[in-house]
């Protein structure tokens, strides 16, 4: 009893079956699967059609929810709706700081990028009028570009710690817009 | 020279329902992953039908898993073929998840991943009669679905074991999960014979079929290339 109708093919056709789909997997692979999962892109044609992307963002949105003593409120003023966009160069071997200052419960839309280099970042606040050293991080990783909107979950101030481990001065631009002061850089 | 394999009619009038099911999970499938995890991890004791849910949903979006099924079924062209082929199919990776996870066995996600790849890639080379041509025989072709099951059930296990849930209720849940997984299997093959017996009754089903199994071959391989690279690049 036959049972599997197979359709045995010619030698010819199974040799050119074989190597016309291991070279199919080769390219897709190298082209594009390898590229947007791991970040591997021997071809460069994964960064040209922007694909390396999706591996390099490892956002973790920012954490809202632990609340600290220290609560200034009466401290922090609403700022004026503003939007603003700077570069930062860090050195190679650098770290530094870029920060806002911002009411409790204010919200700060961001978006940085690096241009393509992955970054260390920490994304983090301090309470204002804080003495301790407290700060509380919202977000901690290496990426070359982050965006998204943070809600202070006090007044104080707010922004990244970058530290560039490579020997290669990195140039970040960070576009901000919302309710906030701006402090700048903090080496 | 072909005998269809369901009446596509009788199947027709059930489509619509099929067709608000398969949405039902996919509309929302982005927001159910976390989601799902959220769930998984914060369960305690039975929870017999979201086990059920999950176990389906993963068959049903598990392109790995559908392709070798569609790799399997390909050239069997009667309903008792295709019972038996799937039988085997489903006692394989039915002993294996249930033995994984029971027996908090641990197999490299990645490892395992890549061996379905081969199942895929072996199962569109047999279908091009690769083994009878170049090694002069026939493996026995319900012993290797027999075989590849058993790893496919180790994936289940792997991807189950991932959550670390709750140890209560744990035989129920397990077991509500692999009937999940049989049932999205069964959802899963209606549609693929469906669309396989109508394509079968088209000249192009014969002058496409080398096409087709060289392109599961292909989609074998990546999944193998993908695996292997995420096992040596982690």
């Amino acid at each position: 009893m036959n049972e599997t109708t197979t359709h045995v093919q010619s030698s010819q056709t199974l040799l050119k079956s074989t190597f016309a789909a291991a070279l199919l997997a080769a390219m897709v692979l190298v082209t594009i699967i390898l590229p947007a999962e791991y970040n591997i892109d021997p071809t460069g044609i994964g960064q040209r059609i922007g694909l390396t992307k999706l591996a390099n963002v490892t956002v973790v949105p920012p954490v809202q929810t632990e609340m600290v003593a220290i609560d200034n409120t009466a401290l922090s003023q609403p700022a004026e709706q503003r939007s603003d966009s700077v570069t930062i160069e860090i050195p190679g071997g650098k770290g530094l700081e870029y920060k806002f200052q911002l009411g409790k419960h204010a919200e700060l839309d961001y978006e940085w990028t690096t241009g393509g280099v992955p970054i260390y970042f920490d994304f983090h606040g301090e309470p204002q009028g804080d003495t301790t050293g407290y700060f509380k991080s919202f977000s901690i990783s290496t990426a070359n570009q982050m965006q998204g909107s943070l809600l202070t979950p006090f007044a104080g101030s707010h922004g990244w710690y970058w530290r560039n481990d490579s020997p290669i001065p990195v140039t970040i631009t960070l576009k901000t817009s919302g309710h906030y002061e701006i402090i700048g850089l903090k080496k | 020279m072909y005998r269809p394999i369901v009446n596509p009619p009788a199947l027709l009038r059930y489509l619509p329902v099929l067709v608000a099911l398969l949405f039902s999970g996919t509309a929302c499938a982005h927001g159910v992953d976390d989601a799902t995890r959220n769930f998984l991890t914060g369960n305690e004791g039975a929870a017999i039908v979201p086990f059920l849910y999950i176990g389906a949903k993963h068959m049903v979006t598990g392109y790995d898993h559908l392709l070798f099924l569609l790799g399997v079924i390909f050239f069997l062209y009667r309903p008792r073929d295709i019972l038996i082929y799937v039988s085997f199919f489903t006692l394989g990776h039915s002993l294996t998840l249930l033995f994984g996870v029971l027996n908090n066995i641990q197999v490299n996600a990645y490892l395992i991943d890549a061996i379905i790849g081969l199942s895929i890639v072996y199962k569109g080379f047999d279908n091009l009669g690769g083994f009878q041509r170049w090694c002069g025989f026939q493996p026995n072709t319900k012993a290797a679905v027999l075989l590849f099951g058993l790893f496919h059930g180790f994936g289940l296990a792997t991807k189950l074991q991932e959550f670390q849930f709750d140890q209560n209720g744990l035989l129920e849940n397990l077991l509500a999960f692999n009937v999940g997984v049989e049932l999205g299997q069964f959802l899963a093959l209606i549609f693929i014979l469906l669309l396989i017996s109508f394509w079968r009754r088209h000249k192009s089903f014969f002058s496409f079929s080398t096409l087709t199994n060289t392109l599961l071959m292909s989609a074998g391989m990546m999944l193998m290339g993908y695996q292997l690279t995420g096992y040596f690049a982690a």
